[in-house]
């Protein structure tokens, strides 16, 4: 009877500890790539905003070169 | 599928900027109405043609004043048009990006959007012109320095300094190249008892209008209504008259980029003097501001080589690029 009340409080404070770790887990990688989604979004929008990508939009309209730096 | 449209509704001219084709149009901001149907007669040049000389049933008005909208239908009714000169129909509901000053209040803004919508578009998102300005003007934004812009346009002047892609400091009034023309009518009717019309205004402006003495500082003969007689006369005006006319909000446009460069950051500071500020929009082009600011702010001042244009070609690369551009949208920032 002991030995039956130990084995079900060992298995049920290892499942709670799995689904614990299971939790945190899942909450750091998503934090993670919410990071990394903040990083691709600030990259894209400079990169937008480079001379390169200006070229089409601006340039065709301007054909003075870009100003000196 | 219609093409999405990027339009700088200025107090001025209207512009618009098609995906793909450039700029498709440019036009005063002007519209006549017949004012007992309410029928719309003419726009764009046609109508700025008829402004001060029209019969009493006629009213060529500019629907928006110091960057706003002054009346709401007219001004619907204006971007209706526009959108479908440009090809826009029923069926076809593009996007569009519209520039408006940076100091819109929320109810302003909310009637821009309100009105593109309603004219046919099926998103409207707005862009500061500053913001719009620096792209258009081709400056290096997406670096790390400092970008000063001075946008002055019909009814505002907007100095913003712009770093990695976003405003870093900003200051606008509602004082443009109209008060400009308003200031020389004020003078004329004090100086000379001479009524003009803002058209002849704007014409001396342009003609001898200065913010610094110059080289090529001149006289013009001008005709208007003589206010005691009620004949036409006709006076001579020299440029330092104008010069002395003008001298209000010129000053409050300067007093403004003083403002702007005491906000910005030390760090930032310093790259104006090497690089300077940039100026654009039509107001610009007064003959001696740049030098005037340059002189009051001892900091360089350079001209873009398209004045007019720069602000609806930054709006139009946002549209080119509207999912990576989309967080310098007034709305995503609020």
């Amino acid at each position: 009877m002991i030995a039956m009340s130990f084995i079900t409080s060992f298995f049920t404070f290892m499942a709670v500890v799995s689904g614990g770790t299971l939790l945190v887990l899942v909450y750091l990688d998503n934090r993670k790539s919410r990071i990394d989604d903040g990083i691709a979004q600030f990259r894209r929008h400079i990169d937008a905003l480079s001379p390169e990508a200006r070229r089409n939009s601006v340039h065709h309209n301007n054909s003075d070169d870009r100003w000196s730096r | 599928m219609a093409r999405d449209l990027a339009i700088d509704l200025g107090t001025a001219n209207t512009l618009v900027y098609m995906k793909g084709r450039g700029i498709v149009l440019n036009e005063p901001s002007v519209i006549a109405v017949n004012r007992q149907s309410g029928e719309v007669l003419a726009t764009g040049h046609e109508a700025w043609d008829m402004i001060g000389r029209t019969p009493s049933y006629i009213v060529a008005v500019r629907p928006l004043r110091g960057g706003a909208i002054t009346d709401f239908d007219i001004t619907e009714r204006m971007i209706r048009l526009l959108l479908q000169r440009v090809g826009v129909s029923r069926f076809t509901r593009p996007k569009v990006v519209i520039c408006v000053p940076s100091a819109i209040t929320e109810v302003e803004r909310r009637a821009v959007t309100d009105a593109t919508r309603r004219a046919g578009a099926s998103d409207a998102q707005l862009i500061e012109q500053p913001m719009a300005a620096a792209i258009g003007a081709n400056l290096p934004i997406d670096e790390p320095v400092g970008n000063m812009v001075i946008d002055i346009g019909g009814g505002t002047t907007e100095t913003a300094v712009i770093s990695l892609g976003g405003v870093v400091a900003l200051e606008a009034i509602r004082v443009g190249s109209f008060d400009i023309d308003a200031a020389i009518q004020n003078y004329v009717r004090r100086e000379h008892g001479v009524a003009i019309g803002e058209r002849t205004a704007e014409e001396i402006k342009i003609q001898i209008g200065s913010a610094e003495p110059g080289p090529d500082d001149r006289s013009a003969d001008i005709r208007g209504r003589d206010l005691v007689t009620g004949l036409p006369k006709t006076v001579r005006l020299t440029a330092e008259e104008v010069r002395f006319a003008i001298d209000e909000p010129v000053a409050a446009m300067v007093l403004s980029v003083k403002r702007c460069l005491a906000k910005a950051p030390p760090e930032l500071a310093q790259d104006f003097l090497a690089r300077g500020m940039y100026l654009v929009g039509g107001g610009g082009m007064l003959r001696g501001l740049a030098q005037r600011i340059q002189r009051e702010t001892q900091v360089p001042v350079k001209m873009s080589p398209q004045p007019l244009e720069a602000v609806v070609l930054g709006a139009g690369h946002c549209i080119e690029n509207y999912q990576a551009l989309r967080g310098m949208f007034m709305g995503a920032r609020r």
